[in-house]
Formats: structure tokens, sequence, C-alpha cells
């Protein structure tokens, strides 16, 4: 791979040839500030915060979506850049609900981070009055249209990392809104809702758990089935109050699937069982592990020895993990003896 | 012949003649002090430490419960330190504003320190009257800042909100009234045969050892040094106005009394000049990363909420760096050394407490006194155990 040359900011940056400006800029950390940027999405380019000044070009380009060239002369930081974002950031702001005391997103929102990092002191411009659509593709999520800065980064993922393009944003300047375009292929799996930069797409499933640094962030394995994702709940109280994806760690990279991302409740349910149960006379009763086990062990093997092995059969979960389940169907053939063993093979 | 043996006499930390859970251990030769032994502790909060996870603004707080009997004196030295690591410039308004309630604060303190002071000593009238005087201080915290005792009404930048009419009018009535109330204390005590007695020649000390000892504040001044921060590194615009530093001349505990009944007047004539020619003009300092938005903003204006709540969810983050901001506090030079690491937080913050160097000079003061003098001599260095303890 040939290797480019470049300045920014007065220093020699060497980068591999394709890079962006951007990348070449972190890569030798320099900070420039970024919005609709994501480091899992391809370049969108629709927030201009991320604008740099190219010796002998006319204007600012995004650094985000320029590929880096020989010999280019790359200012990050003058007082023109500085004014020109402010601008883009108050307009961004332009429409944006006075929603902060009950977004569930306020304390880790991008927006209002680069609005304290810049100090924006008032919005100058009058909006126009407009009127979004708040319908989503699914009820799993929530769509805020007044928080919504038209970033484009949850079409993207959409497109980019699910490849379904349940979404896409419609219409233009104050008719601008995200609408769901083909809202039958959405799965649901909170792709969207990942990479939101603010509290425009939230979960629907219940609001205002806690704020998000009140919660104690523990990394974990996804308990929904066998794949293994990885995730960070959030939990507060002993609740768990979200999932968070944003270390991107694991095989899945950040993404999870719709049970991963929205079924966390059933993990603090009052009707879940603690204890194992035992029938008798039509009546369940609670009973200890080892109870359990030694009953189970003790009418197997009498329904083995009466019957024999063949009259046994053994249906297991895909909640539990391969291994769980290699053990199982090895218990099932070398224990008990029979080749009727069985998965459920959904959730 | 007769052997002497010293008796060993424990004192607090319950005692209420030792202002708060100061404990001294002293060695007696009949009545005769021959070694005393001050602990301390009893009062650890660990204010330096609860710091370092607070925001900067969240440390205010803490700092009026160093010297409680003076908050606001405390709470200026913190904002000055955490001006001067942000880098912030305060209105003039809001300087004056500083010194009016510093200076409340100083008198506050001294009330504290008289009442209790003639109390430990057997004269009871004096705290009442100073209870009273002390009262009509507390209401005007209460008018401005919304709480008497701890007002915490200093932020970062400047001051939580402008005056009413009703404090311009509560200063003036108290300025016109206090010399009155002065004079009533002086009438108790100056010339009182029975003071006299008890103080003059108690718990000397000459300037060059208190020098050493690090004692500050008017137990400094009582030995005839006149060193105030005030005047020596002045802050808060405290070159504007026109005071005198009393100081004593023999460093007894007469003379600490003396100085600190002249320090009334003093604080009185600061804060008549302050109030008379207070700036017109902002109390907040202008940046967008301290100043709080006002409320009409916050309910119309995204930016001036977005501010707002991570002013205080995240709040400013200090630059990498050190600073040390001294202020004259109610009992001497009241330090706090700073720490800024590039966070939101204070990597570490250290209190130069004036009382640790007082209650320090302790030993050396008791020793060839009566039990009774210890008494009148930890009531003339005025220590405060919230401050030393911290």
């Amino acid at each position: 791979m040939s290797m480019v040359s470049l300045t920014i900011d007065g220093k020699m940056v060497s980068v591999p040839e394709g890079k962006t400006i951007l990348e070449a800029a972190q890569q030798t950390g320099i900070d420039i500030p970024t919005l609709c940027f994501h480091k899992r999405l391809p370049p969108i380019g629709s927030c201009n915060m991320c604008i740099v000044e190219i010796k002998g070009r006319p204007g600012p380009v995004t650094s985000c979506n320029t590929p880096v060239e020989e010999g280019l002369d790359v200012a990050t930081q003058s007082d023109a850049l500085h004014a020109q974002r402010v601008i883009n950031l108050k307009k961004i702001l332009l429409h944006h609900a006075l929603d902060c005391p009950v977004c569930d997103r306020a304390g880790e929102c991008d927006l209002q981070n680069i609005v304290y990092k810049f100090g924006i002191t008032d919005v100058a411009f009058e909006p126009r009055a407009q009127k979004r659509d708040d319908a989503y593709a699914t009820s799993l999520i929530r769509y805020w249209p007044e928080r919504c800065i038209l970033c484009r980064r949850c079409v993207t993922a959409c497109q980019s990392i699910k490849g379904i393009g349940a979404i896409d944003i419609i219409g233009e300047g104050d008719e601008a809104r995200l609408v769901p375009v083909a809202a039958d292929k959405c799965k649901s799996c909170g792709e969207c809702l990942s990479v939101c930069p603010t509290g425009a797409l939230t979960e629907n499933l219940s609001r205002r758990k806690g704020r998000p640094w009140m919660g104690k962030r523990v990394k974990t394995t996804c308990g929904y089935c066998g794949c293994g994702c990885q995730l960070e709940l959030s939990a507060l109280e002993n609740r768990v109050i979200g999932v968070h994806t944003e270390t991107d760690d694991g095989v899945n990279q950040g993404s999870l699937c719709v049970k991963g991302r929205f079924g966390y409740e059933f993990i603090g349910d009052e009707n879940r069982l603690k204890t194992p149960l035992i029938k008798e006379n039509g009546q369940f009763r609670e009973a200890s592990w080892e109870e359990a086990l030694d009953y189970t062990a003790k009418r197997l093997s009498a329904i083995k020895d009466q019957f024999g092995p063949d009259s046994i059969a053994g249906l297991t979960s895909a909640r539990c993990t391969n291994e769980e389940n290699f053990l199982f169907q090895k218990f099932m053939r070398a224990v008990i003896g029979t080749n009727s063993v069985d998965h459920c093979a959904r959730l | 012949m007769t052997e002497s043996k010293t008796i060993t006499l424990n004192m607090g930390p319950h005692h209420p003649a030792t202002h708060g859970v100061l404990r001294l251990i002293v060695e007696l030769d009949g009545e005769t002090i021959v070694k005393a032994t001050p602990h301390i502790g009893y009062l650890h909060r660990g204010i330096e430490k609860i710091a370092e996870s607070k925001l900067f603004q969240q440390v205010i707080p803490l700092t009026d419960r160093l010297d409680y009997s003076a908050a606001s004196a405390n709470n200026i030295g913190y904002c000055i330190a955490a001006e001067k690591l942000l880098g912030l410039e305060v209105p003039k308004r809001a300087q004056y504003l500083r010194v009016i309630m510093a200076e409340f604060a100083r008198i506050m303190g001294h009330h504290l320190w008289i009442g209790t002071h003639a109390l430990d000593i057997g004269a009871m009238t004096v705290i009442f009257y100073a209870f009273r005087d002390r009262e009509m201080i507390m209401d005007i915290n209460e008018e401005i800042a919304g709480y008497r005792l701890t007002p915490t009404f200093f932020r970062i930048g400047g001051v939580a909100q402008d005056t009413t009419s009703e404090f311009i009018k509560k200063v003036r009535a108290f300025v016109k009234w206090f010399p009155k109330a002065m004079e009533g204390y002086h009438t108790l005590l100056t010339k009182n045969k029975i003071w006299t007695t008890r103080t003059m020649n108690i718990g000397k000390i000459s300037a060059e050892e208190a020098v050493n000892y690090g004692l500050t504040g008017p137990s400094l001044r009582g030995s005839g040094v006149a060193y105030d921060v005030r005047k020596a590194f002045p802050y808060s615009s405290y070159e504007d106005f026109d005071f005198q530093i009393p100081v004593g001349e023999n460093g007894d505990v007469y003379d600490r009394y003396l100085v600190r009944m002249e320090e009334f007047k003093q604080s009185i004539n600061i804060i008549s000049q302050a109030i008379e020619n207070l700036p017109e003009g902002p109390v907040q300092t202008d940046s967008p990363w301290i100043t709080n938005p006002r409320t009409v903003d916050v309910q119309n204006d995204i930016s001036a909420l977005i501010r707002r709540f991570m002013m205080h969810t995240k709040g400013p983050a200090a630059p990498k760096g050190e600073v040390y901001a001294a202020v004259e506090g109610a009992k001497g030079e009241l330090g706090f050394y700073l720490v800024g690491d590039g966070t939101e937080h204070p990597y570490r913050l250290k209190i130069r407490s004036s009382c640790f160097y007082l209650a320090s000079a302790l030993p050396r003061l008791l020793v060839g006194h009566m039990v009774a003098d210890a008494i009148a001599i930890i009531g003339s260095l005025d220590v405060v155990l919230g401050e030393i303890d911290r």
C-alpha cells in the first residue's frame, strides 16, 4: 500500500492512500469536531462540522469524506472555520426541541457535548413553523421528530450495516423528515437507535428509567441466545435499564438483533423462575436444586430400566450456549443411550 | 523531703470551652500547666478527598463547612482559586458583593468569638448582645442567599444573584446600628477589671515567635505584625477600600481581644464603602461554559438549555496546572491549593487552614499558665475545628 504525505496544522503526516483527511488528523492526535461522523459508518458529510481549509482551494471542505492527496496543506483551525462551524451548529439547533430535561439521551448526547464544547450562547435564527410526522417502522422504536437533527446516521446504518434500507429522509429543508420507506423490511434491530447522536430515536419500551450516568455499566455477553454477542448492560438499583454497544466489541462488532437490543426486561421480571419446581398432586411446589436433580435422576433411571432408553427423548433450547447444547446431546447419547434428541432451533 | 508529681488532665473533646472538638491533654504541677498536647481529628470529614470527586462548583458548599462561623470568607478563597485555574475574570459588582459578604462573615465569626470567649472566662452577658447582632447578619444572609449560616452565595465567576433593595436596606441599617452595639461590647469588657486581670499578660507570644509558629490573622497581629492578606496581596478589589490593619503590642490575650474589636470597626467601614459605591453591571462573568444562563433563555433557547444541563451534569474542565490562592479568613490566612488535570474534577485540593497553625502553637502558649488561663488562651486564638480537621 502506498503512503501519502500531507501537512495538517503544520505537522507532517504520512497515511495510507485512500484514507480521509479526518482519519489522518485523528491518527496524528489533531482534534477536528464532528457530529454526523460515526466510526462504524461510511462518511456522511451532512453536518459540516468537520470542515477544514486546504491551501490553494476555494472554500472549506468536509474532512470526513475528502481523501488525502500527496502534498496537501490542511488547516483545521482558523477564525473563519470556527465562525462557519458555529453557524452550522446554530442551524442544526434551529428546530431542536427544548427536551433535555425529559430526554432519555440527555447526558450522553453528542449534540449536547458539541454545543457545550463550542459554548453556543444563542440560536440566532427564527425557526419556520413545521410539522413532522412521528411515525416509525416498528412499535419498538420511537421517533421524536422535534429532536431529530437529520444527520442521516440512522439511514446510513440501516443501509450500510444491515443492508436493509427500511428508513430514509424524505423532503427538503424544513419539510425534511425521517420516514419508514419500507416498513415491512424493518427487523427492529435497533441499529439506527444505537448510532443516533441525539434522543431522536429511543426505545419505546418504557422511558425515564434513569439518567445515563446513574447506571453502572457492566460488560457482558447477551443472555438471550447462544451466539454470544458482546454488550454493556446499564444497571440501576439492581435493575437493567439499558443496553449499550458503543465499544464495538466481540463478534457482533456493536450490532445486535431485536432480542439483544430490546429483550432485557425479562431479567428483572417477577414471574421468572428462581427455584426448581416439582409437581405433586397436580400442584407445583418449590424445591432445592439438590432435591430436583436427585428426583430427575431417579425418575430417568427408573424409566430407562423399566421401558428402555428409547422411551426417553430430549429437547433443548436455543437460549443455551453451544457448549451446553453439546453437553446435552452427549448426555442423551452416552448416559441415557438414545438418539432421540432435538433442539427448538428458534428463540 | 517532699516529692512533687505531675497529674495528667484530659480536656475535651466534648468540653464546651474547647470550641468544638479540640482535645487537650495537659500535665499539671499543682494548677500550673507544664505540658500541653492538642489532639485533633475528631471532626475529620475528608473534605479535601471529597472535593476530588466533585465538579468545581460543587466544592463551594464544602468550603462553607470549614470555618462554619464565617462561611462566606471561605467561599471567596476557593472561588478565587478556581477562577485562577479556569482563567476567569469576575465583574466589579460581584467583587464588591463578595467583599460585603466576606466582611459580614468576618463579623459573624468575631461575634461567635467574643460571645464564647467572654462566656468561657465568666462574662455571660456578652454572648446575648453578640448573638443579637449576629442574628441581623444572618437575616441579611438569608435575604440575599436564602441560607443563614452557610450562605454558599458565591459561584465560580461571580455570585449567585444580584442584590435586592431589601438587602441594601438591611445592610445600611446594620452599618448604621453596629457602632452603637460596639460601644456596648466595649462597656462590658474593655475596662472591666475582671476581664483585664484574666486577659492581660496571659498567653504572650512575641512577634518573631508568632511568625515562626505560622500564626496569621488577628492572633498574629496581636503580637504587632501588620500582616493581612487583604493589604499584602489584595484580591477581589480590596485595594479600592480605605481601611486600617489594627495591631497589638504585647501579644497577649488582651491585645488579641483589642485587635478583633478594632477589626469589627474596620469590617463595617469596608462594608459601608462597598455598599455605597456598589458598581453597576453584571454579577456573573460572561463565559458560556460557567455562567448560568438566564431562566427565560433556558425556557426559550435550546443552546441555553443545553448549556445549563451540561454545566450542572458535566461541568467545565480545568486546564492542566496548579494554583494557590490565599484570602484573609476570619481566623487568618486561608489558602486553597488547587490542581487541575484536564478533567471536570479537581485533581487535588489542599486547604491551608489558619486554625491548624493556631492550634499547633497551643503547647507553647499554655506552658506556665494556670488551667483556667488555658481556656482564655484557646478562646483568644479563636480556633474552629471544622477548619483544622477539614
